[in-house]
C-alpha cells in the first residue's frame, strides 16, 4: 500500500523489508511498509547527569525553558534548526534519541557566549552546547572533531616546553587533519608577514623552529599537569560511568 | 450591648481570629463542626507546612493552645450554627447543642474542601491504588515513608500531575488553588529525602510559585533536588501489562505525543469551595461568589466584608489561599470586629 502524504513523516520511522515472508505468502518491499509510532516511549533519568559531568554542563538541570538562549543566539538567527533551548530540555528529560537527530548541527555553536550572558538561570548554554558535542564525540556519535586535534597538539606543545610554537601548531595540526599545508590563505599571510614584518623578527621564528625553546625552568610542569588533566577527564569519565544508583540527585 | 464575637471554624483563620479578638479583651465563641481543633492541616494530617517547614502540628499545636487557654474563649467542638439572626451589634446564634450565642459581629473562618480527584476519572484515581492525592503524599511524608500503595515498594518514578481541580472549565473550576504548586514542589523535595534514588517529574501548564516561593521552593527543588520538570497536561493515566502506572500525553515543548511508565502518580488536588457552603450561606444570609466561595464585601475600606453588614469572613473560605495568609487574614477581621463593637459603644454614650 502506498502511504498517502509520506513527506509528513520522519524517514526514520517508516520500515520496509526488501525481503519479507509471512506465513509463507511473500510480502516483500511495500508491502511490509510498517510506521513506528510517533510517541515517546521513556526517558534516561541519567543523562543529565551524565552530561552534567562535562565541562560546561555542570548547571544544565536549572533550565526552566524561558528561551532567551535560542532567541539570542547567533546561529539561530541563520539556521532555527539550531535551538538551544530545546536540546537543553532534551538533555534534562534524557531523550538522547531526538537529540542524535541535531548531532550533524550541535556542533556549529560560535561560543559567542549571548545566551550565557542572557541566562536568567545560570545554565551557562554556551557551555551545554560543548558538553553536548563533547558527549556525541566521546560515544563515537560523531567523528573526532577538528578542534578536539587541535587541542591535543597545541597542549603537547605546553607540556613538552611550556609554550607553543605558532607554526609548529599550525603545521601538525594542518597534517593530523589531511589538509593542504598550503592553503591560499596561509599563503597570503606569509607574504603580508614578509612585506610588514620587521626581519628579526621574522628570523625569530625560524631560529625558534629549529631549536624549539623552552619557558625557563619549565622543569617537570608539564609532566604534571599532563598527568592533572588525564587524571581530572579519568574522574569525568568514571563519574559518567557510574551507575545511577550510587549517585543519587 | 454585646462584648461578644462569634468565630465560625477553628483552623488557622479562624485561631487568629479568636486569639485576635480575645488579646484585645473582648469575648470569643468558637465554633467548630470537627471533633477536632485545627482546621485541615491537622484534619488531612499535612507534614511539613509552606513556607515554614514547621510540622503541622507544632505549628497549629501552638495556634490551638493560645487559644485552648485563653479565659477570653470559649470552644465548642461537634458543633454548627443553625440560625443566625439580628443584625450588627446584636447577633443571636442558635447552635446544634441547643446554646444560644448573643454576639456582637461574627467571622466565618469556614475554610475549603478539597477536590475529589474521582470528577477527573482519566487520571486514575479511584481506578489504580497508586494514583494517589498530594494530600496522601502528605501523610506519607508525616509517617517518614514514600511507598507506592499497591505492593509497598519505594518508587523509582514519582510524576506530580498538577492544576487538578483547577483551571479546568470541564468540571466548573475556573481558579486557580494558588498553592498547589508550591506545595508539590516542596512534595518533590520531600520525596527525595525519603528516597534520594526516586526520580520526581513534575508535569505543569505553568508555574505559579509566586512571591518569595519562587527560589526557595522551584528553584531549589530544581536546583538542588533535580525535580524534573514537563511542559504537559497529561491526558490519560492507565496501567501497563508489568503492573507500572502510564502516563500519556502530549509533551507542548518537544511536540510529540508521550507515554511515559510511573511507579507513583500524585494529582496535586486544588481547594474547591467550602462543601457546606450553601448551608452557610443560608444559615448567615450571605452571598456566595460565582465559583461558589463565599462573595467579598468592596475590600478598600471594607476588608473581610461579606455582603451582610457585622460578618466577616476570612481565609480559604473566600477563595484559595495560603495559611500564611490565611492567618493574616483572621487577624485583620478581629480587628474588625473589634472596631464594630467600639463604634456601636460610642454611638451609645
Amino acid at each position: 500500500m502506498a502511504i498517502h502524504e509520506k513527506s509528513l513523516i520522519d524517514a526514520d520511522r517508516i520500515q520496509t523489508n526488501d525481503n519479507l515472508v509471512l506465513d509463507g505468502v511473500d510480502v516483500s518491499g511495500h508491502w511490509n511498509t510498517m510506521v513506528l509510532p510517533r510517541y515517546l516511549k521513556d526517558y534516561d533519568t541519567d543523562f543529565a547527569r551524565k552530561i552534567r559531568t562535562f565541562a560546561g554542563g555542570e548547571n544544565v538541570h536549572r533550565c526552566w525553558q524561558c528561551g532567551s538562549c535560542t532567541n539570542s543566539c547567533t546561529v539561530y538567527a541563520q539556521n532555527t534548526d539550531f535551538n538551544p533551548r530545546y536540546w537543553i530540555y532534551l538533555t534534562n528529560l534524557g531523550l538522547k534519541d531526538e537529540i542524535l537527530k541535531d548531532k550533524d548541527i550541535i556542533w556549529t555553536c560560535v561560543s559567542c557566549n549571548k545566551c550565557t550572558n542572557i541566562c536568567p538561570k545560570d545554565v551557562k548554554p554556551e557551555g551545554v552546547m560543548k558538553a553536548l558535542a563533547h558527549w556525541l564525540e566521546e560515544e563515537g556519535h560523531t567523528p573526532e572533531s577538528k578542534s578536539s586535534i587541535f587541542d591535543e597538539e597545541f597542549l603537547s606543545q605546553v607540556y613538552a616546553t611550556g609554550r607553543i610554537e605558532d607554526t609548529r601548531v599550525l603545521v601538525n595540526f594542518l597534517r593530523k587533519t589531511n589538509q593542504s599545508l598550503t592553503p591560499p590563505w596561509l599563503i597570503e599571510v606569509g607574504k603580508r608577514m614578509t612585506k610588514y614584518l620587521p626581519v628579526s623578527f621574522l628570523m625569530h621564528m625560524g631560529l625558534h623552529l629549529v631549536f624549539k625553546p623552552r619557558t625557563k625552568s619549565w622543569g617537570r610542569t608539564g609532566d604534571v599537569l599532563r598527568a592533572y588533566v588525564r587524571e581530572q577527564k579519568e574522574i569525568a569519565r568514571k563519574q559518567r560511568a557510574m551507575p545511577k544508583e550510587a549517585v543519587h540527585v | 450591648m454585646q462584648n461578644t464575637v462569634l468565630v465560625v471554624g477553628a483552623g488557622p483563620a479562624g485561631l487568629a481570629a479568636a486569639a485576635g479578638v480575645a488579646g484585645s479583651g473582648a469575648k470569643v465563641v468558637m465554633v467548630e463542626k470537627a471533633a477536632q481543633l485545627g482546621g485541615t492541616p491537622i484534619l488531612s494530617g499535612y507534614a511539613k507546612l509552606v513556607p515554614s517547614g514547621e510540622w503541622a502540628r507544632d505549628a497549629m499545636g501552638r495556634m490551638i493552645k493560645r487559644v485552648e487557654d485563653d479565659k477570653n474563649v470559649t470552644i465548642y467542638k461537634e458543633t454548627k450554627v443553625t440560625k443566625f439572626t439580628g443584625e450588627a451589634g446584636k447577633f443571636t446564634a442558635t447552635l446544634s447543642n441547643g446554646t444560644s450565642v448573643d454576639c456582637g459581629s461574627a467571622v466565618l473562618a469556614t475554610g475549603f474542601t478539597h477536590f475529589d480527584s474521582i470528577n477527573k476519572p482519566e487520571w486514575g484515581f479511584g481506578s489504580y491504588e497508586d494514583v494517589v492525592t498530594t494530600t496522601q503524599v502528605e501523610q506519607m511524608v508525616a509517617a517518614g515513608k514514600i511507598a507506592c500503595p499497591s505492593d509497598g515498594r519505594v518508587p523509582e518514578r514519582v510524576a506530580i500531575l498538577l492544576c487538578v481541580g483547577s483551571r479546568d472549565r470541564q468540571i466548573g473550576r475556573e481558579w486557580c488553588s494558588k498553592i498547589c504548586c508550591t506545595v508539590s514542589t516542596n512534595l518533590a523535595m520531600e520525596i527525595k529525602e525519603l528516597s534520594p534514588t526516586t526520580d520526581v517529574f513534575i508535569y505543569y501548564m505553568d508555574i505559579r510559585t509566586f512571591g518569595l516561593y519562587e527560589d526557595r521552593f522551584y528553584w531549589k527543588s530544581q536546583e538542588e533536588f533535580k525535580t524534573k520538570f514537563v511542559k504537559a497536561r497529561i491526558a490519560e493515566v492507565t496501567r501497563s501489562p508489568d503492573g507500572r502506572l502510564l502516563v500519556k500525553g502530549e509533551d507542548t515543548l518537544v511536540k510529540r505525543p508521550i507515554v511515559i511508565p510511573m511507579d507513583l502518580v500524585v494529582h496535586a488536588i486544588g481547594m474547591d469551595p467550602n462543601e457546606d457552603n450553601p448551608e452557610i450561606a443560608r444559615v448567615f444570609g450571605i452571598g456566595l461568589e460565582k465559583h461558589g466561595f463565599i462573595d467579598r464585601a468592596e475590600h478598600y475600606t471594607n476588608t473581610c466584608g461579606t455582603t451582610r453588614r457585622g460578618i466577616y469572613a476570612v481565609g480559604a473560605a473566600l477563595g484559595p489561599e495560603t495559611i500564611d495568609d490565611s492567618i493574616s487574614q483572621g487577624t485583620a477581621a478581629a480587628m474588625r470586629a473589634v472596631a464594630d463593637m467600639n463604634a456601636l459603644v460610642q454611638k451609645t454614650a
